[in-house]
């Protein structure tokens, strides 16, 4: 595969990454743009012979926080993040909004590893190496996050059911 | 870790359920894995659930690849990957790698490896010599042709390896197109011959037999070869010169074959 080739292949990749990390089509954009940027400038930092994944998605973790600190600055608040982008007619939709909304719950530690391997794009070596972190914490993070979000979830889903009970809807 | 009882706590640090929810299980490991959760409810439901969860954030992710396509994000790929190549190339020629066929190009005396090579196979075939002292000979040959060698690429480079090789015989070097022949590029070198720079390409097809293609600038004091198609011992081999340049092939193919791949290497 050419070195053109795989660069539109880890693009797709970062675009679909930075979907769910901002869960707004422009922003998700606008990040993945950044990202190329900072990498056409590192571009002497990269070994060659070395996987080019893991090494395009450090710099757009390094990008994406320092967007979070810009916003934390201009907000004096942590970031809202824009609504998922998802209709809420369907069961399925429900559930990812659930999802969604409890990663954001997440400590941002706990949410990339949860993301990066969700997409199936990376090995677990690869993903930790794009998080800077070595191996044993990137998996320590991983089922804690995991774990954290089907608690999250599994309360919401309970809570909703004990409201709709006190409905005697069911 | 693998037990049969867990805490909640504990099934997110449980290595065996992460890998096997995300694949990474060798058969056996996962029919182990299986085995236990058909008997501890709880980690099934924590296994269907972050599950489940992947898949979700993943549908919601591949809603990326509807997005309209991004002209400025297009036009930073282009940009990346020329850069990339640049710093791949740079790199290459930076590299000790490089540094030792330079310096062994250094002590090479040009024309003695040439003709050693060349003049091996038949001084091999012409006296009777016990197999130990033919097996010496064809390692000491061996070495002299890897000291002729300035550089070898992998077909990841074939790219960077025509440019340079281009450079270095000052005209346009094309890859030999024998893959609709089912023939893939294995490697390619660029060798110091008597006669200047020589560009070889080693190709080879699903049933592993190989074709070497070699490339090089015709010399201007001589005649243009027309195409000359010669049976050897085991292999066939053909040669011609074409807009400035000698090619040849070679391989363990029969005359019909090597000329089809002959008039593949002209097209």
């Amino acid at each position: 595969m050419s070195l053109k080739a795989e660069v539109t292949l880890h693009t797709a990749s970062l675009r679909r990454y930075a979907l769910v990390l901002t869960r707004d089509p422009t922003a998700a954009d606008d990040l993945v743009q950044e990202t190329l940027v900072k990498a056409i400038d590192k571009a002497d930092t990269w070994q060659p012979g070395t996987n080019l994944r893991p090494w395009l998605f450090r710099i757009m973790h390094n990008t994406h926080i320092s967007e979070l600190r810009r916003a934390k600055t201009r907000s004096d608040a942590a970031p809202d993040l824009p609504e998922p982008v998802v209709q809420d007619h369907q069961h399925t939709q429900l559930e990812l909004k659930q999802v969604l909304q409890a990663l954001d719950q997440l400590p941002e530690a706990q949410r990339k590893p949860i993301i990066l391997i969700a997409l199936r794009e990376m090995s677990y070596v690869e993903a930790a190496r794009s998080l800077d972190v070595p191996l044993g914490t990137f998996m320590s993070r991983l089922g804690r996050g995991r774990e954290a979000l089907r608690k999250i979830v599994s309360g919401v889903t309970a809570g909703k059911l004990a409201v709709l009970n006190r409905k005697g809807n069911i | 870790m693998t037990q049969d009882t867990n805490t909640e706590q504990d099934l997110g640090l449980d290595d065996d359920l992460m890998a096997y929810v995300d694949g990474t299980l060798s058969p056996e490991k996962m029919a182990q894995v299986e085995a236990r959760l058909a008997r501890d409810p709880e980690a099934r439901a924590a296994t269907a659930s972050w599950r489940h969860h992947d898949n979700l954030i993943r549908e919601m992710a591949q809603t990326a690849d509807d997005l309209p396509a991004n002209m400025r994000i297009a036009a930073l790929e282009r940009e990346l990957a020329t850069k990339l190549q640049a710093r791949k190339r740079r790199a290459f020629l930076m590299g000790p790698a490089l540094g030792r066929i330079a310096a062994s190009v250094l002590i090479f005396t040009a024309g003695w490896g040439a003709h050693g090579l060349f003049s091996s196979s038949s001084q091999l075939r012409g006296a009777e010599y016990p197999q130990f002292v033919s097996a010496t000979l064809t390692g000491h040959y061996a070495l002299q042709y890897a000291s002729m060698q300035q550089a070898e690429f992998q077909p990841e480079d074939l790219d960077m390896a025509l440019d340079w090789m281009s450079e270095r015989m000052q005209r346009k070097i094309d890859s030999p197109k024998l893959e609709r022949l089912g023939y893939e590029v294995e490697s390619a070198r660029l060798v110091s011959a008597d006669s200047g720079p020589l560009a070889i390409f080693h190709f080879r097809d699903r049933q592993g037999d190989r074709v070497t293609v070699s490339i090089t600038p015709h010399a201007p004091d001589k005649a243009d070869y027309a195409l000359r198609v010669v049976r050897l011992d085991t292999d066939s081999m053909a040669y011609w010169t074409d807009a400035g340049l000698d090619y040849s092939i070679i391989g363990d193919v029969d005359v019909g074959q090597i000329t089809t791949l002959a008039a593949a290497v002209r097209e």
